[in-house]
């Protein structure tokens, strides 16, 4: 590095004089000897350049230019990573349309379900009600039957305990008990 | 207190010291004395604590004396204030005449009518009784104006209903759909 450096400084100073010597006066033609001098001045100047800042700038450069590998890697691999979630994403969006036409699906099967049963329920319901209620009506019923008979034969045997009492008469307590006697008789007989 | 197991230990006792033409007769003397200890007012006197034994003896020996009872009658009646019986005289009557019944080969039957009954309708429904039991049947008789009519006949544990309420009550019964 450090030799073509140098040997570029000389060319140029060699091949262009007149910019080499650009400081001297316009009217004053420079020397051959001033201009070794200045060249040899200008190669030691380039030589302390080059020994002084040449690490440094190597190293810098080497690190710039490693940063910018690196960060040309990273952009190429966040490039990539983009891409894959942009496939991923198309691909998601093509699945999320299938997943939406299943849900759709699945959710009309479902309902199409929960009314059937909903319905169901109502007819069982509605049968067990009625029944319930004509089965209630049926013992209301016989219950009103009931008591109303009750309720008659009470009556009938108030009425006919009254009329005995006023009217009983020897004759019956004969006719009773001659029953009553019949009724020992069978009794003995067993 | 019929079923006393003491009381018929008496009852037994009493029976095996009568001869057989003296258990009625003493049956109806020891009747006679269970009506009077049963009185409501000398009952709670002789069962008074304030009583001593000895007052309570000499009062059972009195009331023997007044009820003119036969010698064996009195001295039992003064044997049962000894040992502090005398609640259970009446048991021991009940006991005696089941016991004399047995003997004797007889039953007591309860019949109870809705009128006071002629002697005829008591004998016709007693000999009824009588052909059911193969016994001689001794009615005790009741009136009880609720039967209506007929009769309701109680023996060895066994009601013969034949009153004209029972066929009310039947009556009544079917015609409520019951029977």
């Amino acid at each position: 590095m450090k030799r073509w450096i140098a040997t570029a400084a000389i060319a140029f100073a060699a091949f262009f004089p007149s910019v080499a010597l650009a400081a001297e006066e316009a009217e004053n033609h420079g020397s051959w000897l001033t201009l070794g001098f200045f060249a040899v001045n200008f190669l030691i100047f380039v030589f302390v350049l080059a020994y002084a800042a040449g690490p440094y700038l190597r190293k810098f450069f080497s690190n710039r230019a490693s940063l910018i590998h690196s960060n040309l890697a990273r952009s190429e691999e966040a490039f990539r990573e983009a891409e894959a979630l942009a496939r991923a994403a198309a691909e998601r969006i093509a699945a999320l349309e299938q997943e939406v036409a299943k849900l759709r699906q699945d959710l009309e099967a479902e309902t199409s379900f929960q009314l059937r049963r909903v319905s169901e329920l109502a007819r069982t319901n509605s049968e067990r009600i009625r029944s319930d209620a004509a089965l209630t009506a049926a013992a209301t019923a016989e219950n009103a039957q009931r008591r109303v008979r009750e309720n008659l034969a009470a009556v009938a045997a108030r009425l006919a305990r009254d009329l005995i009492s006023r009217h009983f008469e020897t004759a019956d307590q004969s006719r009773l008990l001659s029953s009553f006697m019949d009724r020992l008789g069978q009794e003995a007989q067993r | 207190m019929k079923g006393s197991r003491v009381a018929k230990r008496y009852a037994r006792a009493l029976i095996e010291l009568a001869e057989k033409s003296q258990v009625e007769k003493w049956g109806a003397e020891l009747e006679r004395l269970a009506a009077i200890v049963d009185s409501p007012d000398l009952e709670s006197r002789l069962a008074s604590p304030e009583l001593s034994q000895a007052a309570r003896q000499e009062a059972m020996a009195k009331i023997a004396e007044r009820l003119e009872l036969s010698f064996p009658l009195r001295s039992f009646a003064v044997v049962v204030a000894r040992h502090g019986r005398i609640a259970e005289v009446r048991a021991i009557a009940e006991a005696y005449r089941d016991l004399v019944d047995q003997m004797l080969g007889r039953e007591r039957a309860t019949l109870t009518f809705a009128v006071q009954p002629s002697n005829q309708e008591v004998e016709r429904v007693v000999a009824g009784l009588e052909a059911i039991a193969g016994k001689q049947i001794i009615p005790t008789i009741k009136v009880d104006k609720e039967l209506l009519g007929g009769v309701v006949a109680e023996l060895g544990g066994k009601t013969y209903d034949g009153s004209l309420a029972a066929r009310l009550a039947e009556a009544q019964l079917k015609l409520a759909g019951h029977a």
